[in-house]
């Protein structure tokens, strides 16, 4: 699946449904917009992985949720979190499908300067190491009686959390920038050893999201 | 005479007056103790010292007779190639594939060239299956290797590797070091820079030696091995040992070129010292593990472990990379509860107990020091534990810091200390609390003679005390030298329990561990009779 098309185009595609998800008023849009995820989800046999994501995401949307609907009433309320729901899970759709070396480097083609993709890709590939070391501080703290589990007391003790985190990182940071320089990061004349250009299904692809945004937008305003 | 100091105003000199010409397809092994300035020199080869570390640098390196000063890293990387010491930060891109393919776009080349390289550079590496694997879900030898091959794709003259068997147990070294003989075969020079002298000496066609940053020996294994090099915190291979005490014409530099010019009757004569006995009967169980079991997504992790630890008791336990060992530690301090089976510590379940209050009865110290480090002071690092279990004892505390030998470093940033003194201050504030239990995850990795040897009487001090330790590691000789107990861990489930020499004699049981048994072992197959003798038993 990842590789039927170009990452770019997956990167429309993903903003045109964004456009379509934002532009959705009403609760009854919204929710085969999601379901349509979902389904995807589960076509590509993904459903496992989506449930813990959403998991992660959901107190934040109930937090979203739950303000809304203070400020502006229930049905807002449900929107606002369906909304962000939605959207999270299109990033995860899209992420689940492109890796972000594919993206930056495609981006790249298109005139993105390299220095940035590669650091978009790269640390993107890092966030489970830190996460990782993360882990590793919190056991080491918690073995020797720093209460570092949930909660209150915790905050009291975020520096023995942070500190070895931030130092490693940046220990971490500095080996690799050497590990660069020492593979030819910089060097002038970079080639790409994977190809990226906009084929046929692409073409088609990016067309025919296109024409469907168009046409749920118009339907809508007619129904409106 | 190169000279290098990382600060600029040329303070803390790392490395003093070298002198040296290396071939391009020289084997060197670049050997010395922690801080003695292996990395350094290394880094200097390829210009990294300079440019990247900056600092200030006299005297003249030169490849292929034009100054490093003169060309950039990027510029070097078709000459000379590195492999750094931590894999996880050297492999960066998310694809085994892509990993070796960054260097060939880095230098231009064309889709096809880089193509046909890629493939080559596998092949040599013996990686082809992984290319399409994500490189930090590989194990720790996969890791080496695919960031070997990521360097020998750009068919440099030579690669310098910075301690590349650091974290990898005996199936891995041996796979990284077959391939690094290949390697050198096909005429390409490595430089290796390591202090177990035991995995690389018998590869390498020369040796360095490095003291403070100077070089004090250079020349074959051979000869230098025959120099008094153990003051330099270098542990001599026990077969070159041995070899050296009968004298022989030509040093043995392992185990299978000795055995067969070893005289029978003298085998155990060489023998090194193991830590004395410790009898364990009529001590008390501190620590109980009853048939615990646990699985992390639907895999089994653990199955079915149940062992007993006696106050007094130094107990190791061993296994490969990805055997459970972790794991099953931090059940012993609820960091993780078993999904079966019960922990008990000082006859107290620990299925209810906070790992706050556990950490009074069990201190541990993992791995990696820096995990911890947080506080500005060696001495205030040592003590927060207790302060937080509210059980500050300052005389205690004093007692600690004079076993572990800390009074000089007592006001000094733990972030400052050599690696050796970091893990050392790890050791002591794990101890703080005064726990029943001491469990030291892999305290010797990465660690040289000189600290092996602190650690060990530190061990045979703290037994005497009447601690109990669990030592934690798949460094089996240190294990064999000072643990009297072994319980071997393959695949999740303890596969033997014993003495080391009976764990060792159990063959099937070492190969499902993927471990070897050890050089000691092997040659004498120590075991004492019914009268305490001990009886030579060659394997």
């Amino acid at each position: 699946m990842g590789n039927l098309l170009d990452p770019r185009t997956k990167l429309i595609m993903a903003i045109f449904y964004t456009i379509l998800v934002v532009a959705s008023k009403k609760l009854s849009w919204l929710l085969p917009e999601w379901g349509a995820l979902i389904a995807f989800n589960l076509v590509v046999g993904k459903g496992r992985d989506y449930i813990s994501w959403l998991r992660f995401s959901l107190p934040m949307a109930l937090f979203f949720g739950g303000v809304t609907w203070w400020s502006a009433g229930l049905e807002s309320g449900l929107r606002a979190a369906l909304t962000l729901i939605i959207l999270i899970s299109v990033f995860f759709v899209f992420f689940q499908t492109t890796a972000p070396e594919d993206l930056g480097n495609s981006l790249v083609k298109i005139g993105l300067p390299y220095p940035v993709a590669f650091v978009f890709s790269t640390s993107l590939q890092f966030v489970p190491v830190i996460g990782r070391k993360a882990k590793t501080v919190i056991d080491a703290q918690r073995s020797r009686g720093i209460p570092l589990e949930p909660g209150w007391s915790a905050l009291r003790h975020y520096p023995a959390f942070l500190g070895p985190l931030l130092i490693q990182a940046l220990q971490l940071a500095e080996e690799l920038a050497a590990a660069m320089e020492a593979r030819g990061f910089g060097r002038p004349g970079r080639t790409f050893y994977k190809d990226y250009h906009l084929g046929k299904a692409d073409w088609s692809a990016i067309v025919l999201s296109l024409l469907l945004l168009i046409a749920c937008l118009v339907r809508r305003c007619i129904w409106n | 005479m190169v000279c290098y100091a990382y600060r600029k105003n040329g303070a803390d000199r790392i490395l003093h007056d070298i002198n040296l010409k290396i071939r391009p397809d020289e084997y060197l092994l670049v050997c010395g103790a922690s801080g003695s300035g292996k990395s350094t020199l290394c880094r200097t080869f390829n210009g990294l010292i300079p440019h990247f570390f900056g600092g200030s640098l006299q005297g003249d390196i030169r490849i292929d007779g034009i100054p490093t000063t003169e060309q950039s890293v990027g510029g070097l990387i078709t000459r000379l190639g590195m492999v750094f010491q931590n894999p996880e930060a050297q492999l960066f891109n998310r694809s085994v594939e892509q990993e070796i393919a960054f260097g060939l776009e880095s230098i231009g080349l064309e889709r096809g060239e880089i193509k046909k390289r890629i493939a080559e550079a596998a092949a040599a590496a013996g990686i082809e299956g992984l290319l399409l694997q994500n490189p930090h879900e590989l194990s720790g030898g996969q890791q080496q290797l695919a960031a070997i091959a990521a360097v020998l794709a750009l068919r440099p003259q030579t690669i310098i590797l910075d301690e590349p068997y650091a974290n990898l147990d005996p199936v891995n070294v041996r796979r990284v070091r077959t391939a690094l003989k290949k390697i050198h075969q096909n005429g390409i020079g490595i430089i290796v820079s390591e202090h177990r002298l035991a995995l690389t000496v018998a590869d390498a066609e020369r040796m360095v030696v490095l003291h403070q940053g100077r070089i004090v020996l250079d020349g074959p294994p051979e000869t230098i091995l025959r120099q008094n090099i153990e003051s330099y915190g270098l542990e001599l291979p026990l077969a070159v040992t041995v070899g050296r005490q009968l004298g022989l014409a030509t040093l043995p530099l392992n185990i299978d070129a000795l055995i067969p010019l070893l005289p029978e009757k003298t085998a155990a004569d060489f023998a090194p010292a193991l830590s004395p006995a410790f009898e364990q009967s009529a001590l008390a169980a501190v620590l109980k593990i009853d048939r615990i079991s646990f699985n992390i997504d639907g895999k089994s992790v653990l199955r079915d472990i149940s062992f007993t630890v006696n106050a007094g008791e130094c107990l190791a336990l061993v296994g490969a990379n990805g055997a459970g060992k972790t794991t099953l530690l931090k059940h012993l301090n609820g960091l993780i509860r078993p999904a079966r089976g019960c922990v008990t510590v000082m006859n107290r379940s620990t299925q209810r107990l906070k790992v706050s209050q556990l950490a009074r009865y069990v201190g541990v110290a993992f791995q990696n020091p820096n995990s911890q480090f947080f506080k500005l002071t060696v001495w205030d690092e040592i003590v927060v534990g207790a302060q937080a279990l509210k059980c500050y004892d300052e005389s205690w505390i004093r007692e600690l810091v004079q076993l572990f030998g800390l009074e000089p470093l007592l006001m000094r940033a733990p972030y400052r200390l050599s690696e050796g003194e970091k893990k050392r201050v790890a050791f002591a504030a794990a101890l703080a609390a005064r726990p029943v239990i001491l469990a030291l995850d892999e305290p010797t990795a990465g660690q040289d003679l000189f600290f092996r040897r602190s650690l060990g009487k530190l061990l045979v001090q703290l037994q005497q005390r009447g601690q109990a330790v669990l030592l934690i590691t798949q460094d089996l000789s240190f294990a064999e030298q000072y643990a009297r107990r072994w319980l071997l861990l393959a695949d999740g489930e303890i596969v033997a329990d014993g003495s080391p020499g009976e764990v060792m004699r159990n063959q099937a049981a070492m190969e499902r561990a993927h471990l070897e048994p050890t050089d000691r072992f092997r040659l004498f197959g120590l075991q004492r009779d019914p009268n305490g003798n001990r009886r030579s038993e060659r394997f």
